[in-house]
């Protein structure tokens, strides 16, 4: 058997769809009557389009929105931080913070002001002396402190205040 | 309900009055449920991804802009969420050869309309799953093109195409499977 041009098989759907012009129409259409092959096609497209247009939707259980609805709140509890949770991590970030006020009052970072790049990198290759980098030590554990408190902030809102709130409106 | 309606309702809801969302569930469950088992092809996979769609759409109703329809902007939920439950739970489709001896098995009475519907609906499952989609999408008749394009993330023009070579390629399943259930009469 002859296989179909793709132009022809285009056009038969497109004849399907009602979208040709009435001359192309027309052509189509006798070409239909004349070639067995391509009206055999055309039927068996015809087939099928009757075929999905007689599809239908398809119901889902008869508790499907009572589901939904008993979910919205499992959704919720699921996706934000239990105030247990909550508390246990502000707890965390806190005592860090602490930790580290308490070791820049006692001194520990006023030494470290420098990075001797020598001590870390070995010298049976590098023949020359490797500079030093100067730092402020005390100033970045203030600037750490600073971060962590902001940390400290947004886990109080998010974590602990907001479960909160929304388990106080839901009771 | 008119999308004004909807517009009222969905203001309602993020008011506080969440108990009115099952109203846009009712309206909208049919649809999401065989879009999400087009996709999944398991009914209770598509049952708890449609639920799952609904209650991440209610989660995120505030982010709902109105420039769409809402049943677009939820229907892309669905989407997105059924190829999610597609992906963790894959499974095996019925292969081309079992399809072909049912085929051969069940030709043995009369091959009327029935028949025929059983052979396209076989003819459908070999198809791949975002070509069954798009004409499934299509042929349902709630959206235009453009509308499918919007909630399936492609483009029009290429869902026209996978639209016309889907339905050819059912056409000439089936009529491979008449000739050859012909040879067998």
């Amino acid at each position: 058997m002859k296989a179909i041009p793709e132009n022809i098989k285009i056009k038969l759907q497109n004849y399907l769809d009602g979208k040709l012009t009435s001359v192309e129409a027309s052509e189509i259409e006798k070409l239909i009557s004349q070639d067995e092959n391509i009206k055999l096609s055309f039927d068996n497209l015809r087939t099928i389009d009757a075929y999905l247009k007689k599809q239908k939707l398809v119901e889902p259980s008869k508790n499907f929105t009572e589901r939904v609805m008993e979910g919205l709140d499992s959704y919720a509890a699921g996706r934000s931080f239990s105030l247990r949770n909550g508390i246990f991590l502000l707890v965390g970030v806190l005592v860090l913070t602490g930790l580290a006020s308490v070791l820049i009052s006692l001194g520990v970072f006023d030494t470290a002001n420098s990075l001797n790049l020598n001590n870390l990198v070995s010298t049976n290759y590098i023949k020359k002396d490797l500079p030093t980098i100067p730092f402020n030590g005390k100033l970045i554990m203030n600037v750490l402190i600073m971060i962590n408190l902001a940390i400290a902030f947004i886990v109080l809102d998010k974590a602990v205040l907001k479960p909160w709130f929304e388990r106080r409106m839901h009771v | 309900m008119t999308q004004q309606e909807e517009y009222v309702l969905i203001d309602r809801i993020l008011a506080g009055e969440r108990n009115l969302y099952a109203h846009l569930v009712d309206s909208y469950k049919s649809y999401a449920f065989t879009l999400a088992l087009k996709i999944t092809n398991v009914r209770g996979d598509a049952e708890e991804a449609a639920q799952d769609a609904f209650i991440k759409a209610f989660h995120n109703l505030q982010g709902f802009n109105r420039e769409a329809k809402f049943s677009t902007w939820l229907y892309r939920i669905v989407f997105n969420t059924a190829v999610s439950y597609k992906r963790k739970n894959k499974r095996q489709f019925d292969s081309i050869e079992s399809t072909i001896i049912e085929h051969r098995q069940e030709a043995e009475g009369n091959l009327e309309k029935k028949d025929k519907s059983k052979f396209i609906a076989e003819a459908m499952r070999k198809l791949n799953d975002a070509d069954q989609l798009a004409l499934t999408m299509y042929y349902l008749q709630e959206f235009s093109l453009e509308e499918i394009a919007e909630v399936t993330g492609m483009q029009a023009n290429t869902l026209k195409v996978r639209v016309h070579r889907a339905r050819q390629r059912l056409a000439d399943e089936l009529t491979g499977i008449l000739k050859q259930e012909a040879l067998t009469l």
